[in-house]
């Protein structure tokens, strides 16, 4: 044992451990700005029609008077081809990828996780075919994939959650896999096998609190690509549909008035970059703090 | 005697870690002469390798600051030198064998090219430069100084080629490649079968004398000690508690925690050995292994089309009496665990029945019923319990699939925790709040938790400090006296052993060489091989050693595979 572990060790019986993760977590200034960005997302999103100026700004509101406005005190952000208030769409905007992030990672999380663990815990048979369909459906390019589904299924924000949530549970899947055979060697799933658990218990009581660190930070890690992916796809014009205002199709839009008019594009854009940043220091910090490795 | 080679003065050392500041080593002295042999003894988290990694220099500072003291060596400070200076030393003037001779090497890289590196770096540093083939004699040379005569083979090897003993010493040829004057050796042999260490022990002792090294060597066995110290250092929670010369400490330790330590170590021989007997009679064995064998196979080439068959387990049979602690002896691969293994139901036997108070153990297994006859208690508590679950939460677990109530489980909890002597509070915490010797508890208080009968104890104390291990035994032997256990103890300490058991079974390569019950198997050891293990143990008295069994050369050459040549 070296040196800085025994003194783990030592400290370890004084301070808890989730004293020690706080610890850690607070000596971090990036995942706490990180907290602080992903909180006033979430606190946008959640308050969107009591926050934005102008809420009218949401729907397929046109106020051609006052289209194409620079960013002023009236219009943070300026206004957009239609005289519509960038600023609160922005808001609502994170509506719509809050709820993509909710509802992909909400169906894909659990699929992948089980999927890991009935892989790993099984093995034989069970681990051949579930991972190797999982390397199948990792060999798809995500983007092209997705813009199939979408362009299939008619685009729109269900069918672009369904096409995204389709590719991502394969991650997850992989992750829970490598951890669980980790611990598949360890002799308390043996000592499980012995005191006569089920299988169900040594996957989801005694397997999956071991996961669960590490699905915490990929989670915080996806919730920023989905967001991406999300934007990527309506700014490809097969994801959400206007006049639904989502950071992609904004983007998208505002960039036909380039260079001129360049906040009906950056602003979206910059929109997209602080919630990414917000998910992705925050989750670099959940690293740190609870000490696993993807 | 001359000025002392290396010389520390009151060292204080402290950590800083999590906003904590805490002082790991009180103001340590410590004096190594020149040609000298010094010993530091002490549990783990004694603050020994602290001592060692500041010695050489690699202890990271921070979180590690050095509070006052001196470290002086040749003449010179160690924590006044610069950068620089300070790794002129290293190899040339102070050189470590470390304990893990796995863990020392760089999978990927062949012996020779790890060696030959060392040499280069230790000549730049030194300001000179020798050719390759230079290099090469040098190291062959070195090679045959730790008896590893196949030099060539040796250096063309990656390390896993090569089995654990050479690799240690290897190990040791890597630590005088540059001509040190100080050789510190941190747990050497420790990692390796006893034979093994006996063997790198003798020729760590034989180069001392024979280079004139002065030696700094770190271990918690008092047996290794009083075979390799001239002087011994005794160390606990960070100061030195008590130092003298190897016959004071030994014949007359005037310390209470060395006391206790030389107490708590089992003896091998001597009129202390405590002798267990089992005085129940019962018609039916508890365990009745029959001629049971086990073979592994395993697959290569491209297609798996190559198979091979490894015997692990080669018709063994024995019967153990209720009520026995029966011990099952042998170093790492004998087949002890694969046996332990079937016996628990968790691996078919190839040939042969095994019956658990005769029942078929391949008929009743996997029952609720077989669960509550035999439970088994692991050599790591690190891994047998979940590092996420709570204490009570891991001792529930048997008694929730044996069908009992959830308002019971939790006062059986409660139970269970009194009758292994851990305080009702630990029911809610995690592992790791606990030390080493308290989740072997809570281990046991899980095996234990159904009313099984028999218990299979895997090594239970091995992970342990010698002081821990003793209070374990004590319950051990307290918790069969109560609920008439029967025990089958597998462990590769003999001299743990002779005490706690009272039938032994030796096994050699998947056989059972010899077995009996413990005063004649080590009064009147039969088997050679049983000999050369016994004699390999070291001992703490000399009394014991000159009881010892004595085994010719010969013997030992039959019976032990070599760990100086490739294959051998």
């Amino acid at each position: 044992m070296s040196a800085p572990e025994m003194i783990d060790a030592k400290a370890q019986r004084s301070l808890t451990s989730r004293q020690m993760a706080m610890y850690r977590f607070t000596r971090n200034p990036a995942a706490l700005i990180g907290a602080l960005i992903v909180v006033s997302v979430v606190i946008a999103a959640i308050f969107a029609p009591w926050l934005a100026p102008s809420p009218e700004s949401a729907g397929s509101f046109v106020d051609f008077r006052n289209r194409h406005m620079a960013p002023s005190w009236d219009n943070v952000m300026g206004t957009d081809n239609v005289g519509r208030d960038i600023f609160s769409r922005v808001l609502f905007g994170y509506r719509v990828s809050l709820g993509l992030v909710v509802g992909v990672l909400g169906v894909a999380v659990p699929l992948g996780v089980v999927l890991g663990l009935v892989a790993g815990y099984f093995g034989g048979w069970t681990e051949t075919i579930v991972m190797r369909f999982t390397d199948i459906m990792l060999a798809l390019p995500p983007l092209a994939m997705a813009l199939a589904i979408t362009a299939v299924l008619s685009p729109n924000l269900v069918n672009a959650m369904i096409a995204i949530t389709l590719l991502w549970w394969t991650w997850h899947t992989r992750l829970i896999y490598r951890i669980v055979k980790a611990q598949m060697n360890e002799d308390y799933v043996e000592a499980a096998k012995l005191a006569g658990a089920s299988h169900f218990h040594i996957m989801f009581r005694e397997l999956l609190p071991n996961c669960i660190s590490a699905i915490a930070v990929k989670i915080s890690l996806d919730a920023g690509f989905v967001i991406l992916f999300g934007a990527s796809l309506s700014f490809l014009g097969l994801g959400i549909q206007p006049p639904t205002p989502d950071l992609g199709t904004m983007v998208a839009t505002g960039a036909e008035y380039m260079p001129e008019m360049w906040w009906q594009a950056v602003m979206p854009g910059l929109a997209i970059l602080y919630a990414i940043l917000g998910f992705n220091l925050l989750g670099d910090g959940l690293r740190d703090m609870l000490d696993v490795e993807l | 005697m001359s000025e002392p080679l290396l010389d520390i003065r009151n060292l204080t050392i402290g950590f800083r870690a999590y906003g904590q500041y805490r002082r790991v080593l009180h103001d340590v002295s410590l004096s190594v002469g020149q040609g000298e042999r010094v010993s530091l003894i002490g549990q783990s988290g004694s603050g020994k390798t602290v001592t060692m990694r500041t010695i050489i220099g690699t202890l990271p500072m921070p979180p590690g600051e050095v509070e006052s003291g001196s470290i002086q060596y040749d003449r010179s400070s160690l924590l006044d030198l610069n950068k620089i200076e300070r790794n002129k030393l290293k190899g040339t003037g102070i050189s470590i064998v470390l304990q893990d001779p796995m863990l020392s090497f760089n999978p990927v890289l062949t012996i020779g090219r790890q060696m030959d590196d060392i040499v280069r770096y230790g000549d730049a540093r030194l300001g000179q430069s020798r050719s390759r083939d230079a290099r090469r004699r040098h190291i062959i040379d070195t090679l045959d100084k730790v008896q590893l005569s196949d030099g060539d083979r040796i250096l063309d090897s990656y390390p896993m080629m090569l089995s654990g003993g050479m690799r240690q010493r290897v190990l040791i040829g890597m630590a005088l490649l540059n001509k040190p004057r100080l050789l510190i050796a941190d747990e050497p042999g420790t990692a390796l079968d006893v034979t093994t260490q006996d063997e790198i022990l003798a020729l760590l002792n034989r180069l001392v004398a024979q280079e004139g090294l002065s030696l700094l060597l770190i271990t918690h066995n008092l047996g290794v000690v009083r075979e390799m110290a001239d002087r011994i250092y005794v160390m606990d929670k960070g100061r030195i508690v008590e130092h003298g010369t190897r016959e004071a400490i030994f014949n007359a330790p005037q310390d209470d925690y060395t006391k206790r330590l030389m107490a708590a170590v089992p003896p091998l021989y001597g009129p202390d050995v405590v002798t267990i007997t089992n005085d129940k009679t019962a018609p039916k064995p508890a365990i009745a292994i029959e001629a049971v064998s086990k073979d592994f196979t395993s697959r290569s080439g491209i297609f798996n089309q190559h198979k091979t068959e490894h015997r692990a387990v080669d018709s063994v049979s024995i019967n153990v009496a209720q009520g026995d602690i029966f011990g099952l002896a042998g170093e790492s691969g004998s087949g002890k665990t694969t046996l332990a293994k079937m016996t628990l139901g968790l691996i078919d036997p190839t040939e042969g029945r095994i019956e658990i108070d005769g029942q078929d153990v391949g008929q009743t297994r996997g029952t609720a019923d077989f669960r509550k006859l035999i439970q088994i208690v692991y050599q790591n508590p690190g891994s047998s319990l979940n590092p996420r679950r709570t204490i009570t939460d891991q001792i529930a677990v048997p008694l929730k699939f044996t069908g009992h109530e959830s308002t019971r489980i939790k006062t059986r909890v409660c139970e269970l925790l009194e009758m292994v002597d851990l305080p009702a509070d630990m029911a809610n915490m995690y592992p790791h709040e606990l030390s080493g010797g308290q989740k072997q508890r809570v281990a046991i208080a899980r095996a234990l938790s159904v009313n099984p009968r028999i218990l299979v104890l895997d090594e239970p104390t091995s992970a342990l400090d010698v002081l821990v291990q003793s209070t374990v035994i004590d319950l051990l032997h307290r918790l069969r006296a109560e609920f008439d256990l029967t025990y089958l103890f597998i462990s590769h300490d003999l001299s743990l052993m002779r005490n706690f058991c009272n039938r032994v079974g030796v096994m050699l390569r998947g056989q059972i060489v010899e077995e009996g019950p413990v005063a004649d198997v080590f009064g009147t050891p039969q088997h050679a091989y049983t000999r050369a293990l016994l004699s390999a143990i070291p001992v703490t008295t000399d009394a014991a050693e000159a009881l010892k069994p004595k085994v010719s050369k010969e013997e030992r050459g039959a019976v032990l595979n070599r760990s100086t040549a490739i294959g051998g």
